[in-house]
C-alpha cells in the first residue's frame, strides 16, 4: 500500500512538489544546528530589529568577488526619535562555508561547531534580519520549526489509538454499548476546547517549561479530539462486521478484542492514513494560534506561533516584514500537508475521485 | 513542444535566481533629513484661572487666549469602555475619567507645578493643620438649574464617601489612625473638614468630586447594591445632572460615548463668554492599540498617544501632516524587577522561598550585583524604541518629589562580579555561579505572558544575569496566576512588573512601602504574620511614611521622601528599569493645548477650541 501511495504522490505534480517541500523542511529542521548560523539564544543587543544582512557578489569597483556582507551599525536619531541602521562599510565580512562558529550539540549529543554558512566572529550574518532582542530570525525559524512541525504527530499518537479502539468496540458490539459509547463521544465533542485551553493556561502549574506545557495542552486537545474520529471508525466497523471473514473469525472462536484489532480495524487503514495526514496541519495551526495568544510556547523558546506574535504590531508589518516569515512557513507547511492528504485519499479510494 | 516550454521556464527561473544572487555593492547616497520638526519640551503655560464675580456669581475665568465656539474633539479609549457613569462606584480608569468629566472636583492641580488650585471651590484655608475651611463659589448651578451649595458637599462626604458606598478608596485614604474626618456645614457656601492630626495628603483628597444631593439622596438610602447600579451605563442621558464642562449625550456600548457641552458651566473666558468652546467631546471605544492608530490615521480621531515604533513613523510624517507631536515627558508608569525577600513560612510550615534562595535575595551584594548587571541602555533602545528613560528611583521621573541626587549608573559587570565575590559567591565549571555552600545559583523569573514588552525584557534580563553566571528560568505565566503568586501564595523568586504611581503624592505608594501594606511586593506579609520581623530599612521606611503624612511643609516633606528613594536605591529590594516617555499627536486645528507631564493633554478640555482655518 505504501508503494501505491508513493506512486500516487509522484503521479500528481502538486503532490510531488508538496512532498519534496515537506521532506526539505523536515531535513532542514533536523539539521537546524548545522544550517543555522547561530544558536537559538544567540543575541546581539545592538541589532534589535536589524534588517536582513545584504550579501554582495560584486564589489564596489564592479568586480566579481567572493560573497561578502557588512555589519549594520545602529544610530539613534533624536529628532526623528527613530533607530536607523546603516551599513558599516569599513570592514567586509566574507561568507565562510562549513567553517567554525557558535558551538552546539549536533542532534543533542555530538558537540560540533561547524556551520554551513557563517562569517568571522565579529561579523553578523542575519539572513532574515533580527527580532526585538537582536536574535537571528533565520536561526530561530529553524529551531522553532522543530516544535511547530512535530507537535501534530505527538497529538496523533494519542488521538488515533483511542479513536480506533473506541470506534471499533462501539461499532462491533452495537446495541446498548454502541448507544452509550456514542452519546459519550458526542458529549466529549461538545466540550468548548478554546475556553478549556484558556482555563488550562491559568491553572497549569507555573513551574513547567513551556515545551512541557505545550505538550500537555496538545495532549489534552487530542483527548477531546478523538471523538469525531471514533464516530467515523464506528460507522466503518458497522459495515465491516457483517463481512464473511469476520463471521469466519467468529466461527473459529477468536476473542472479540482480537477480531476488532486483527480483522476489522486493518480494514480502516486507508481512512486512517488520510485522516492522519489531513489532521497534522490542524495541529500546526493550533500550535501557532495558541502561542500567538500566549498560551503555548513562551519566550525565550521559539516556535513559529510565538515568533509570528512579534509581527502583531502593525508597524512591524510595515517596517520589518521579515518578522512575517514564520507565517509564510506555516502557510507552506499546512498547504503541503493538505495537498498530500488529498492525493493519498485519491489513491486509496479511487471511487471518490473528483475528476 | 511541451518539453520546450518547461525548459524555457526552468532556464528563466534559474536566471532569475542567479540574478538575485548577484548584487552589486553600491555605497548608498547620504539621505538628507527632510523637514523634521523639533519636538518641543517646553510649553508656555497660561497663568492659572482666576475667580471673577459677575452679578453675584463667582465664575472661574480662564486666562488662555480667546477661542471660537463649536466643533468637536474625538478621542479614543482602549478596552470595553466605561462600566458605569457613577463617579463613586467606578473602579476602572475609563469609568473614572468619563464620570470625572461630568463631576467637577473641589480642587484641581496646577499642570505646571502640581500645586492645589481651587476649582469648584472658591478658596480654602487651613487652620492648625487640622481644620480645612472650604468656601464654595456663589451662584453655581447644576445642569438642571439647581444651585450647588454646601449641602451637596456635606451630602457627598457624609452620606456617600464616609459611609463607604461604592468604591471605598477615598474613605480608606482619609482614615487616619482608624478615625474618619468630620465634615460640617458652617454656612450656605462653607464647609469645614476636621481631622485629629495633620495629614499632608488630605487637601488633595478632599478635592474630590461632588454629586448633587437632590438626585442622589433617594438612592443612598437603598444601600450599597442599589448605589452601585445607580447612574449605570443604561441610564438615559437626560437623567444626568452634572457640574462638569460636559454632560453625557449618548452612549453606544462598545462603540462610542458622546458628551455635549454643559451650558450651565461656571468657567468663562477673558471676554466673559461661557466655556467650554467645544460642542461635543466624543470617545470612540476601540479594541486595541493597532485599532486606535488606524482610527487616527483614518482621521476618525483627533488625538492619539504614540508608543514604540509608531513614534518614529508619525514623526517622519509630521511636517506634511495636520497634526503636531508633543513630548509630554516621562510617564507615571514604572517598570521594575522585584526580589522576594520573604523569610517566613506558610500555613503548612513550609518556607515560601527556598532557604538557599532566601540567603541570596537577602544579601545586599547579590541584589546590587543584579542591578549592576542590568543593561538599561539596551532596554530603552530595543524594547522602548528609544522613547523612554532609564529609571533608578522609586518615584517616577515626572514626580514633583523625585530625588534628583540619585544619578544612577551604567552596566558594570566587573563591579557586579566583585560584589558577588565579596559575599562568597564563586565560579565553578562553565563559568556558572555557586554560592559559598556550593549551591548552584538558579532561580525563576516570572512575568505575565502575552505582553511583548515584558517578555522581551525577561529575555534580556535572563541574558544579563546569565552573563554573571546565574541560571535564570524565565517563565511568562498567565496574568491572574501571577497576581495570585504575588499576593497570596508568595512562592516566587523574582518578578518583572510595572506599577503606576502618582506624580503628586508619594503617600499614594503607601500600600507598597509600608511593611504591612497590601502590595508590599518584596516582603509581603499575610494576616497570619504578626511577629515583628521587619528589616532595618523597612522600619525606616515605615517611619518615613508616617512622618511624611504628617508633614505639611513641602520642603521638609521632600527631604523625607528623598530619603525614602535613597533607601530603596541603596537597598534595592526593587530594581527599577525604565520609564516610558509619553508622546502625543493632536490635530493642529485644536488650540489652547498645553500638555503637561503631570496632568496630560486634555485636562483643560473646557479651554480647548477648534480653529477651522
Amino acid at each position: 500500500m505504501i508503494k501505491d501511495i508513493i506512486k500516487g504522490i509522484f503521479k500528481d505534480k502538486f503532490a510531488t512538489i508538496a512532498f519534496i517541500v515537506l521532506i526539505f523542511l523536515y531535513l532542514c529542521l533536523l539539521f537546524a544546528d548545522v544550517i543555522a548560523p547561530y544558536t537559538k539564544d544567540f543575541s546581539d543587543r545592538n541589532l534589535s530589529y536589524v534588517p536582513p544582512s545584504p550579501i554582495f557578489t560584486i564589489d564596489e569597483n564592479g568586480k566579481i568577488s567572493k560573497p561578502y556582507t557588512y555589519n549594520y551599525k545602529r544610530e539613534y536619531d533624536k529628532d526623528l526619535m527613530q533607530t536607523v541602521f546603516k551599513l558599516d562599510r569599513s570592514h567586509k565580512y566574507y561568507l565562510k562555508f562549513l567553517a567554525r562558529g557558535e558551538e552546539y550539540d549536533f542532534l543533542g549529543i555530538i558537540p560540533m561547531n561547524r556551520h554551513i554558512v557563517t562569517v568571522d566572529e565579529n561579523g553578523r550574518l542575519y539572513l532574515l534580519g533580527g527580532d526585538i532582542n537582536g536574535r537571528d530570525v533565520f536561526s530561530r525559524l529553524l529551531f522553532g520549526g522543530r516544535i511547530s512541525m512535530t507537535i501534530g504527530f505527538l497529538a496523533l499518537l494519542v488521538l488515533f489509538p483511542i479513536g480506533l479502539l473506541y470506534g471499533g468496540i462501539s461499532g462491533y458490539f452495537g446495541g446498548m454499548t454502541d448507544i452509550l459509547m456514542m452519546r459519550f463521544a458526542e458529549a466529549v465533542m461538545s466540550i468548548p476546547s478554546f475556553y478549556l485551553l484558556i482555563i488550562l493556561a491559568a491553572i497549569l502549574p507555573a513551574n513547567m517549561t513551556s515545551t512541557q506545557r505545550l505538550i500537555l495542552i496538545v495532549l489534552i486537545l487530542a483527548l477531546i479530539g478523538w471523538a469525531g474520529f471514533a464516530r467515523v471508525v464506528r460507522g466503518m466497523v458497522l459495515s465491516i462486521k457483517n463481512s464473511e471473514f469476520v463471521q469466519s473469525a467468529k466461527m473459529i472462536g477468536s476473542s472479540d478484542l482480537r477480531i476488532i484489532i486483527k480483522e476489522i480495524l486493518p480494514q480502516t487503514t486507508s481512512y486512517v492514513i488520510v485522516a492522519m495526514t489531513l489532521s497534522v496541519p490542524g495541529y500546526i495551526l493550533s500550535e501557532s494560534g495558541l502561542s500567538f495568544l500566549g498560551l503555548g510556547i513562551q519566550q525565550p523558546d521559539a516556535s513559529w506561533g510565538n515568533m509570528l506574535k512579534e509581527a502583531q504590531e502593525y508597524t512591524n508589518i510595515l517596517y520589518r516584514p521579515w518578522l512575517l516569515t514564520p507565517g509564510f512557513l506555516i502557510f507552506v507547511a499546512v498547504l503541503s500537508f493538505n495537498l498530500i492528504g488529498d492525493t493519498i485519499r485519491d489513491v486509496l479510494d479511487p471511487k471518490s475521485k473528483v475528476r | 513542444m511541451k518539453r520546450i516550454i518547461y525548459i524555457i521556464l526552468f532556464v528563466l527561473i534559474l536566471a532569475l535566481l542567479l540574478k538575485s544572487c548577484i548584487r552589486r555593492d553600491i555605497p548608498d547616497a547620504d539621505i538628507s533629513k527632510t523637514n523634521v520638526l523639533k519636538t518641543e519640551n517646553t510649553v508656555n503655560y497660561p497663568p492659572p484661572a482666576q475667580t471673577v464675580t459677575l452679578d453675584g456669581i463667582d465664575y472661574l475665568q480662564a486666562q488662555t487666549p480667546i477661542g471660537k465656539y463649536g466643533g468637536e474633539l474625538i478621542t479614543s479609549t482602549i478596552g470595553e469602555g466605561p462600566k458605569t457613569f457613577n463617579i463613586f462606584s467606578s473602579k476602572d480608569a475609563t469609568s473614572s475619567e468619563m464620570s470625572g468629566l461630568m463631576y467637577d472636583a473641589l480642587f484641581s492641580t496646577n499642570p505646571q507645578t502640581g500645586a492645589v488650585e481651587p476649582k469648584l471651590a472658591k478658596n480654602y484655608e487651613i487652620k492648625n493643620g487640622t481644620v480645612y475651611i472650604v468656601n464654595l463659589r456663589h451662584g453655581l448651578k447644576w445642569s438642571d438649574g439647581a444651585e450647588i451649595t454646601a449641602d451637596d458637599v456635606i451630602f457627598t462626604w457624609n452620606e456617600i464617601i464616609l459611609k463607604g458606598l461604592g468604591n471605598t478608596s477615598i474613605k480608606d485614604a482619609v482614615t487616619i489612625d482608624k478615625k474618619l474626618p468630620k465634615v460640617i456645614k458652617t454656612g450656605k457656601y462653607q464647609v469645614q473638614f476636621i481631622i485629629t492630626k495633620p495629614f499632608a495628603p488630605f487637601l488633595r483628597i478632599i478635592g474630590a468630586p461632588i454629586v448633587p444631593k437632590h438626585i442622589f439622596k433617594d438612592v443612598v438610602k437603598k444601600g450599597a447594591k442599589e448605589f452601585d447600579l445607580f447612574y449605570s451605563t443604561n441610564t438615559p442621558p437626560e437623567k444626568f445632572v452634572v457640574s462638569g464642562a460636559f454632560k453625557l449625550k449618548e452612549y453606544v456600548a462598545a462603540q462610542r460615548v458622546v458628551f455635549e457641552r454643559n451650558p450651565n458651566y461656571y468657567m468663562i473666558d477673558k471676554k466673559n463668554q461661557k466655556l467650554p468652546y467645544l460642542n461635543k467631546l466624543v470617545y470612540l471605544i476601540v479594541g486595541d492599540l493597532n485599532n486606535e492608530i488606524l482610527k487616527f490615521e483614518a482621521k476618525e480621531t483627533d488625538i492619539i498617544s504614540l508608543k514604540g515604533s509608531n513614534v518614529a513613523r508619525y514623526k517622519a510624517k509630521e511636517a506634511n501632516s495636520d497634526y503636531k507631536i508633543y513630548n509630554i515627558g516621562s510617564d507615571t508608569g514604572t517598570m521594575f524587577i522585584v526580589f522576594n525577600l520573604n523569610k517566613r513560612k506558610n500555613a503548612d510550615n513550609k518556607f515560601y522561598v527556598n532557604p538557599k534562595k532566601q540567603m541570596w535575595f537577602n544579601d545586599l551584594n547579590f541584589r546590587k550585583a543584579v542591578d549592576y548587571a542590568i543593561d538599561r541602555k539596551s532596554m530603552v533602545q530595543n524594547i522602548a524604541n528609544g522613547v523612554a528613560a532609564p529609571l533608578f528611583t522609586a518615584e517616577s521621573l515626572n514626580s514633583v518629589y523625585l530625588n534628583k541626587d540619585i544619578k544612577g549608573h551604567n552596566r558594570n559587570m566587573a563591579l557586579a562580579t566583585q560584589l558577588l565575590y565579596k559575599s562568597g559567591f564563586k565560579y565553578g565549571r562553565n563559568q556558572k555561579l555557586y554560592d559559598k555552600y556550593d549551591n548552584k545559583v538558579e532561580f525563576d523569573l516570572y512575568t505575565n505572558a502575552g505582553n511583548t514588552e515584558r517578555e522581551a525584557l525577561g529575555v534580556m534580563i535572563k541574558q544579563d544575569l546569565e552573563d554573571l553566571g546565574m541560571y535564570v528560568n524565565f517563565k511568562p505565566i498567565e496574568f491572574n496566576s501571577l497576581v495570585n503568586k504575588m499576593t497570596s501564595t508568595l512562592d516566587w523568586d523574582m518578578i518583572i512588573m510595572g506599577l503606576t504611581g502618582s506624580p503628586l503624592e508619594p503617600h499614594d505608594g503607601k500600600n507598597v512601602w509600608y511593611s504591612n501594606g497590601s502590595l508590599h511586593l518584596f516582603n509581603q506579609r499575610t494576616s497570619r504574620d504578626t511577629k515583628d520581623d521587619r528589616l532595618d530599612f523597612e522600619k525606616e521606611l515605615d517611619t518615613i511614611f508616617d512622618k511624611g503624612a504628617l508633614e505639611t511643609d513641602f520642603k521638609k516633606r521632600k527631604e523625607l521622601y528623598d530619603r525614602y528613594q535613597q533607601i530603596i536605591y541603596n537597598q534595592k529590594p526593587i530594581i527599577y528599569l525604565y520609564s516610558p516617555t509619553r508622546i502625543v499627536a493632536i490635530r493642529k486645528k485644536f488650540k489652547n493645548i498645553y500638555p503637561s507631564p503631570l496632568s496630560g493633554v486634555i485636562y483643560n478640555i473646557e479651554e480647548i477650541y477648534e480653529d477651522k482655518n
